[in-house]
């Protein structure tokens, strides 16, 4: 449950902002803060790519604009996946890098995610510092002669697809010759994906590549929005069918028999396919599946928990030189690539497993421990939201005096069927509540337990 | 407290030094505004060569479109194109983004309505009331309309021009100096349609202007130089935004860009004869060419808008300013280089003369035009004493800023609309008296300052 056709949503963060089109999210914000960025970097390249939302070329107008007057070199990459933007900001040597996606939320939603020159994300100390030189509105002005064209580069998908074929064993993929079925859902990886994966050697059936069109489905790939794929790769008999979000981050998958998969298996297939066959650190957030510790364990390997938050897995997975990162919405970080999520990357893991150990999507499936997961969101004010989530941690501090609860991000209770996770959504105004039990008694006690703390905290769900 | 030397909104627009007080923002709220005062509509967006245009363009593209607004984009052009543009289209309204003859670090947006015209007062201050209050019509993603590219706004212009004014009788050899600005590629374009033979000089459209970009006589030198060297039998200077248009004659000299008025409204109004309006700062040479034609002359206050006004009002044939704006509305309701350059051309076809003996057959009058810097005194009260003490015996004309005139000669002080200085002008029949004219007036102001 989404905040989806709720209006006036914004929320500046940190990670950047989001917000509704028509509403508080508005050009003057996306201006200023371009502006506060391309301060922030201190001139330089700075390099825009956006998704295909209708709202995009409006808030690249203005990201530009707010970019050449504070004298940023600017190059523009067009409608473009946001991994491919960051590979590029790494490649070009450029001072960062703004996408305008608001990845898997529905259409009228837009946000800009800022970039630092190594391609990740900023991580939160940055974020903040950026929010302060917003705040402070004392941008730099660009004198008339330093205010320069903006330039145009149309080399960064290549770039991105070369980079994925010096990782992945192509030759072994080609062999196959698999038959994957591909919702792009009319966002930013339209082209890119299905000229991927021909090159592959796959034959591939595409659909929902109309990037001027507005978007067929909810732009998160988890198995209500699948339905479409899946009758399709029923159909076809395809090997796999994958979709994407609006900005090739997030994944979903459809397994040879049609079956839409949960969004937390796309990180747990990956890790079965990864750790198999080449064990150690896999990072993910205190909001993903717990059957991740189970593999981890079966390959030798270890699980690290980081606050949610991409900069947060980003950041553990380049310092602890981890060989998978990401997390249950569907992201997934193959490191080589880069560490950031990146769906062509987890499509051609997936596909480099099956290709090399053979088997099926179902067959890797039945290999993750069986998990029962709800996911639950509650629009309230952000104030409501901190001052629950305070109280709570106070009561439990003095309840289980720090045992079985944990407070990297929110408030996460281990309980005897399961876990339980309160926190504040990075990216919109929300309450999240995730209840993961090992049955699906153990989900309805976690409900009900829930249900109770929220009552106690004067909240309904 | 001190008002910001760089920065004037008004009712012309908006203009500042960008990297100043010119920010983004600014620009992206004015356009929110304006495309809040369309309702919406499809606005046409142009611009200059200034370094600052792309800049500016994007911050404007996103207000409007954020206001619900169909942006039509028509590039680097001519300003009397966009006007043109709109006039001829169904839009709702266009921004030209130009600062015309200011120098390259200054930029502006000025704000067309549906008939091509710039608002009038009343239209721009019901803008700014709007900007001011700063609650801008948003629409949702639904609403959000896209921008189109409309890059056949040139040929359109030139050849509503070629149909109007019909073939050019014979050719002639032609040098154009559009000073690396909007121009840079429709002169050329238009005097080739025209058959003209074109030397081209300053027309690589990078806004780095190679001279100041008024088309006044001593920002002249390369073109003069290029007349004679080539031959040509006519020099052709534009400003940035090429509403204005200085003429040259074959010896190269420049002929005074109130003469452009004077010539178009030789060769056009024995065609038609009918109302002429002109604004109180323009040279008898015009007013008195048209007399000689036996037509009506109107005098309004200094500014385009002023200027049409009273020519949509009395059903003028033809308008102008001294400043080497010419507007004829057959083909556009603003001030247009383009248009002017096809009538003088066309004159010269039909006299069979060189220039120089067409504009020596011309009422004489010399022009001299100054600008003096204003420091924080109030112009009011300024003209009001200059008004005492040059013991002038006569009436005054106040209808904007202060003149006076006698049958042989007359002079005209004004604050200016778009930057913070006085504009003085005097004319008499011989450049020694137009001097002199302007030296006692300046000294009287300079003793008042003092």
């Amino acid at each position: 449950m989404g905040p989806e056709g709720n209006e006036a949503m914004l929320k500046i963060s940190p990670s950047g902002i989001r917000g509704t089109v028509g509403g508080p999210l508005t050009t003057e914000l996306a201006l200023s803060f371009a502006q506060a960025f391309a301060t922030y970097a201190g001139g330089g390249t700075i390099l825009v790519g956006r998704d295909t939302r209708r709202s995009g070329e409006m808030y690249r107008s203005a990201v530009i604009s707010g970019l050449l007057g504070a004298g940023a070199r600017v190059v523009d990459l067009g409608v473009c996946p946001t991994p491919t933007l960051q590979l590029a900001v790494k490649k070009k040597r450029a001072k960062g890098g703004v996408a305008i996606t608001a990845g898997h939320n529905q259409e009228d939603w837009n946000a800009l995610k800022f970039i630092r020159p190594d391609g990740i994300y900023l991580d939160r100390k940055q974020g903040e510092e950026l929010l302060e030189v917003f705040h402070q509105g004392n941008f730099r002005m660009a004198p008339w002669n330093r205010i320069r064209p903006v330039e145009k580069w149309d080399g960064a998908a290549d770039l991105h697809r070369r980079i994925l074929e010096e990782v992945f064993d192509i030759e072994a993929i080609r062999r196959r010759g698999f038959l994957v079925a591909l919702d792009c859902g009319n966002g930013a990886c339209s082209n890119f994906t299905p000229a991927l994966l021909e090159e592959m050697g796959c034959e591939v059936v595409a659909f929902h590549t109309k990037e001027t069109t507005p978007f067929p489905r909810d732009p998160h790939p988890h198995p209500a929005s699948m339905s479409a794929l899946a009758a399709i790769c029923k159909a076809l008999g395809a090997d796999v069918g994958f979709a994407h979000d609006a900005d090739g981050e997030r994944l979903g998958i459809v397994d040879e028999k049609g079956e839409p998969l949960s969004e937390e298996m796309t990180l747990a297939l990956a890790a079965e396919a990864r750790l198999s066959r080449r064990p150690g650190i896999l990072v993910t957030n205190v909001s993903t599946t717990r059957s991740l510790e189970e593999i981890a364990r079966r390959h030798g390997s270890q699980v690290v928990r980081v606050p949610v938050g991409q900069a947060f897995a980003s950041e553990a997975v380049v310092r602890m030189e981890a060989v998978l990162g990401g997390e249950g919405s569907g992201g997934v970080i193959v490191p080589e690539v880069l560490p950031s999520h990146d769906s062509a990357a987890a499509i051609l893991l997936l596909l480099e497993f099956l290709a090399l150990e053979g088997g099926s999507i179902s067959e890797l499936a039945s290999r993750i421990p069986k998990r029962f997961m709800k996911k639950q969101s509650l629009p309230l004010p952000p104030r409501r939201i901190y001052s629950f989530l305070r109280a709570l941690r106070r009561d439990l501090e003095r309840e289980r005096a720090g045992g079985a609860a944990d407070f990297t991000d929110g408030v996460l209770l281990e309980e005897r069927f399961g876990w339980i996770h309160f926190r504040a959504s990075n990216t919109e105004p929300l309450l999240r509540v995730i209840l993961e039990g090992r049955s699906e008694r153990g989900l309805l006690r976690l409900e009900r337990r829930a249900q109770k703390i929220l009552r106690e905290g004067g909240l309904v769900l | 407290m001190k008002p910001i030397r760089t920065l004037k909104i008004s009712i012309s627009g908006v203009r500042g030094v960008v990297g100043d007080s010119l920010s983004p923002l600014l620009l992206n709220r004015f356009a929110q505004a304006f495309g809040t005062y369309s309702r919406g509509g499809t606005i046409v967006v142009g611009r200059d060569t200034r370094t600052t245009g792309e800049m500016v363009a994007h911050a404007v593209r996103a207000g409007l479109l954020s206001a619900g607004c169909e942006v039509v984009d028509v590039g680097v052009v001519p300003v009397p194109t966009i006007q043109f543009f709109v006039r001829r289209t169904t839009a709702a309204g266009g921004i030209a983004i130009t600062a015309s003859h200011n120098p390259a670090e200054w930029n502006a947006l000025k704000f067309i309505g549906p008939k091509g015209l710039f608002l009038d007062p009343a239209e721009a201050r019901e803008l700014l009331d709007i900007y001011h209050q700063g609650d801008y019509q948003k629409v949702p993603s639904s609403g959000l309309r896209g921008v189109r590219r409309g890059s056949d706004a040139l040929d359109y212009h030139v050849r509503k021009i070629l149909e109007v004014l019909g073939p050019l009788p014979r050719s002639f050899k032609v040098a154009v100096d559009p000073c690396d600005g909007a121009a840079s590629l429709a002169s050329p374009k238009l005097l080739r349609a025209l058959g003209c033979e074109v030397v081209a000089i300053h027309d690589t459209p990078d806004g780095l202007f190679p001279r100041s970009p008024e088309p006044l006589p001593e920002n002249l030198g390369e073109l003069r130089r290029a007349v004679k060297k080539s031959g040509a039998d006519v020099g052709f200077a534009q400003d940035a935004d090429a509403d204005r248009l200085a003429v040259l004659d074959e010896g190269g000299v420049p002929l005074g860009e109130d003469y452009t008025l004077a010539l178009a409204a030789e060769f056009l109004l024995p065609r038609k004869r009918g109302p002429f309006v002109i604004n109180l700062s323009t040279s008898r040479a015009a007013e008195e060419t048209a007399r000689r034609h036996g037509c009506k002359v109107y005098r309004t206050r200094i500014g385009e808008v002023n200027v049409t006004e009273v020519m949509e009002a009395v059903g003028a044939v033809l308008g102008g300013e001294g400043n080497g704006g010419v507007i004829w509305p057959r083909v556009n309701f603003c001030r247009d280089s383009l248009t002017a350059m096809a009538c003088v051309l066309h004159l010269m076809a039909r006299e069979k003369m060189p220039l120089s003996e067409i504009y020596a057959s011309l009422p004489q009058w010399r022009t001299v035009k100054r600008k003096l810097p204003l420091p924080e005194a109030d112009p009011a009260f300024l003209l009001q004493a200059l008004k005492e003490k040059t013991k002038e015996e006569g009436i005054f004309d106040e209808t904007d800023g202060l003149k006076f005139e006698t049958s042989d000669w007359w002079w005209h002080v004004r604050p200016s609309n778009t930057e913070p200085l006085l504009r003085l002008v005097a004319e008499a029949r011989t450049e020694r008296e137009a001097r002199a004219l302007a030296d006692r007036i300046e000294r009287q102001i300079q003793r008042l300052l003092a």
